[in-house]
């Protein structure tokens, strides 16, 4: 063929390549069963959502953490400003009223809620000059070595430290010093957070790109052979490895925008609707990116797998339930013990490592925050006198179950670039694969 | 071929080049085995330019033959060559040759325009290229003025136009077809008759199968008979009638007057015995098939016979596989 002007790779490609994936598209296009499987796969993620409207939009409880707001004396005045005034809580001839001058009894809400966390979630120094906002350690009764529990030297502050082994954050506290956190406050973050992690890694990591492949792939080589109409495709200059690459492009053709579409929506949607003073959540934007790179990754390799079970044989889809299967249990190991090596024989492991980067890279305070939510304000530290609890901060416990650590013992970029690599060099071995058998396959 | 992503900037496609020479076809002591059936069995043929009809009943090969010519099954034995190229795993070949398969199945999703348009681009041609290639093939087959419907509402003779159609872009050297004139209507077949006839006068190479003796005697005299697998015959048709002559043939003859036509033919020394089955039916017995036909019509002119219907009831391929094979019917 003699080479005109302008002829570069693209115009060449644009004869077999485009040919191929148009004619992909325009198939998937004209069948009923596209439609449904996308359908179906975009009410499930709406469900999702709808939960999350619902709880972004429903008031989380205000749990009174440290007791304040009970008058365990019954003299009218609540324990807080009991405290706050140094008179003795459990003694009903001894409140602030009965000072010079009297003070008013103020009521027991001012006092739910009155010391949230002042941190900053994503200031990694060791020790906080914490505000005791209501003033019950700074103002109460209590000798100076008791409100210096953690006894760093200062008086009603907040020391933390970071274990490097555990990669964990540990709070000591002195006494009343921010131990009546905004529920509200944390528990909407805590679920927000939660519900991008668990939808971009249960929702679109394994949900859509699961089963969207098992639909829509396995059958892109096998049905054209079942039906014949491989024969037409087979009887033109093109090799069968190109036919299964232009297949595959037909098929990322569809599925790709589809998630991008379906990844816009939720993130559009959760940057209004989450917490903050914020008009949008544009912090978000990074998670929700590496969920969509993290999803079309995983539709690749998976829709090559399937693509090449289904040469393999022709029920290639028994092939494909146990892997789906084993992809579930690898999704949830990754969830709970992100640094397991089974992972590494999964698709899907690869795939929320790089989820988890991106919550890492948008969240730097993830740790800490997470942290802060068992504290709850010292409620959980069974030592406090004050323990009344036990439970953590509403919100915390679907956040540690969606969020975890990077489990590749590298850093965010790196586990990114080397988690996209591992998932592009699968394709390219399950196309490889899957062209050799295609090819040594006879076409009745 | 991959292109070649070495190249700056340039498609750089490997050239096949066909071996000059060979002939357009070649079966080299080919067999084809499915498990312990047998389907083709020590087939030894070179074909190179016409028109050549493949002739069996079904099961007798046929199709196998095409598809390991197509690169579609791998020869338990012998080789198969393609313009001198091995054709298994070896799609390059196929840029000269157009292939209509016997398969039904056809993706009725498509007007027959996108259909040959889209393959044509598998030729590497441009969208452009391709369109103007589809309108042309498809004119040349006769289905311009539907071209734009979805071939979902094709009739069976449309339908297979549209699949010669598609083996007809990029103007092939070799066109295959299996069965295509099975199913069709009077016009399609007739329409198709013509297509592959103006094929061969193109000077192309075209190999057609079919299970019916008619149809390939319509269009082509050079043909190969396969039976069970087993090649049985090559040759003009009318060479390997002549050397059925030995073997008494019976003619029907349906005309206003047996009788009067009974006394002109029995002056033939190559008939030997008559019949009557009704006043206007008259049954001949001959050796000598070709000449008889040679003789018959100068006999009905001069005499000014009034001949409705000629029926050669041997003269299938039922009864040629009968006396190639041995059996005497």
């Amino acid at each position: 063929m003699e080479k005109k002007r302008g002829e570069t790779i693209w115009t060449a490609l644009d004869r077999k390549a485009t040919a191929i994936a148009e004619f992909t598209v325009r198939q998937y296009r004209t069948r009923l069963s596209t439609w449904v499987v996308l359908g179906v796969g975009f009410l499930a993620i709406s469900v999702v959502l709808l939960f999350y409207i619902d709880a972004m939009n429903s008031e989380i409880e205000a749990i009174d953490n440290d007791g304040d707001s009970y008058d365990w004396d019954g003299d009218g005045y609540v324990n807080g400003q009991e405290f706050k005034y140094g008179t003795d809580v459990n003694d009903p001839f001894s409140h602030p009223g009965l000072l010079d001058p009297p003070i008013e009894a103020e009521p027991a809400s001012m006092y739910v809620n009155e010391d949230d966390y002042d941190w900053d979630y994503s200031d990694t120094s060791s020790t906080w000059d914490a505000k005791d906002n209501d003033g019950d350690c700074v103002d109460s009764s209590l000798l100076p070595s008791q409100k210096d529990d953690n006894g760093d030297g200062i008086v009603c502050n907040i020391v933390l430290r970071y274990d490097s082994m555990t990669k964990s954050y540990s709070v000591y506290a002195d006494p009343n010093v921010d131990e009546d956190p905004d529920e509200d406050r944390y528990g909407k973050e805590a679920q927000h957070r939660a519900f991008i992690l668990g939808v971009g890694k249960l929702g679109f990591v394994f949900l859509l790109s699961i089963f969207i492949p098992l639909f829509l792939a396995t059958g892109l080589i096998r049905d054209e052979m079942t039906s014949g109409t491989m024969q037409y495709m087979t009887a033109k200059p093109i090799a069968r490895g190109e036919i299964f690459l232009y297949r595959m492009l037909g098929y990322l053709a569809i599925v790709w925008p589809y998630l991008l579409i379906v990844c816009a929506l939720l993130a559009l949607v959760s940057g209004f609707m989450g917490p903050g003073d914020q008009f949008y959540r544009f912090g978000d934007l990074g998670v929700w990116f590496s969920i969509l790179i993290a999803a079309l990754l995983a539709t690749l390799v998976y829709g090559m797998l399937f693509a090449f079970l289904g040469v393999l044989w022709k029920y290639g889809i028994i092939l494909a339930l146990p892997i789906a299967a084993w992809e579930l249990g690898m999704a949830l190991l990754s969830m709970s013990v992100p640094e397991s090596s089974f992972l590494r024989m999964s698709i899907v492991g690869w795939s929320m490592s790089i989820i988890d980067s991106g919550a890492y890279l948008a969240w730097p305070d993830m740790a800490m925050f997470t942290e802060a939510g068992a504290w709850a304000g010292g409620s959980n530290d069974m030592s406090s006198f004050l323990f009344i609890g036990g439970n953590e901060l509403p919100g915390y416990g679907a956040l540690e179950w969606a969020q975890s650590d990077l489990g590749l013992g590298m850093g965010p970029y790196a586990t990114t670039i080397v988690s996209i690599l591992v998932l592009f060099s699968q394709a390219l071995f399950f196309w490889f694969i899957g062209q050799l058998i295609f090819k040594s396959k006879e076409i009745v | 071929m991959i292109p070649d992503l070495a190249q700056e900037g340039r498609a750089q496609e490997q050239q096949w080049v066909p071996e000059p020479q060979a002939p357009v076809v070649m079966f080299n002591n080919v067999g084809k085995t499915y498990g312990r059936y047998q389907a083709i069995g020590g087939i030894s043929l070179a074909l190179s330019g016409g028109v050549t009809g493949i002739l069996g009943l079904n099961g007798a090969g046929k199709s196998t033959l095409f598809k390991l010519l197509m690169g579609k099954l791998q020869p338990t034995q012998g080789e198969v060559r393609l313009f001198g190229t091995n054709p298994w795993k070896n799609p390059a070949p196929y840029a000269r040759v157009g292939y209509v398969p016997e398969n039904e199945n056809m993706h009725d999703w498509m007007t027959a325009h996108e259909f040959v348009s889209t393959f044509a681009r598998l030729h590497g041609l441009t969208r452009d290229e391709a369109k103007q290639e589809a309108e042309r093939v498809l004119e040349f087959v006769g289905l311009t003025d539907v071209m734009h419907k979805k071939i979902g509402r094709y009739s069976k003779g449309m339908r297979q136009r549209a699949k010669i159609a598609h083996a007809l872009v990029n103007d092939p050297d070799l066109i295959i077809l299996d069965e295509p004139l099975q199913g069709c209507d009077p016009l399609a077949r007739t329409t198709i008759m013509n297509v592959i006839r103006e094929l061969g006068r193109m000077g192309r190479t075209v190999l057609l199968s079919s299970h019916i003796l008619s149809e390939i005697e319509r269009i082509t005299e050079q043909i190969v008979i396969l039976h069970q697998g087993k090649l049985l015959a090559i040759g003009n048709l009318h060479a390997i009638r002549e050397q059925l002559d030995n073997i008494p043939h019976t003619i029907e003859i349906e005309c206003s007057n047996a009788k009067s036509l009974a006394k002109d033919v029995l002056n033939l020394e190559v008939v030997h015995g008559l019949q009557f089955p009704s006043p206007t039916k008259l049954k001949i017995f001959t050796h000598h098939l070709g000449e008889f036909h040679k003789r018959l019509p100068k006999i009905i002119v001069d005499n000014e016979h009034d001949v409705m219907v000629i029926n050669n009831p041997d003269d299938d391929l039922q009864s040629i596989l009968g006396y190639l094979t041995g059996g005497f019917r």
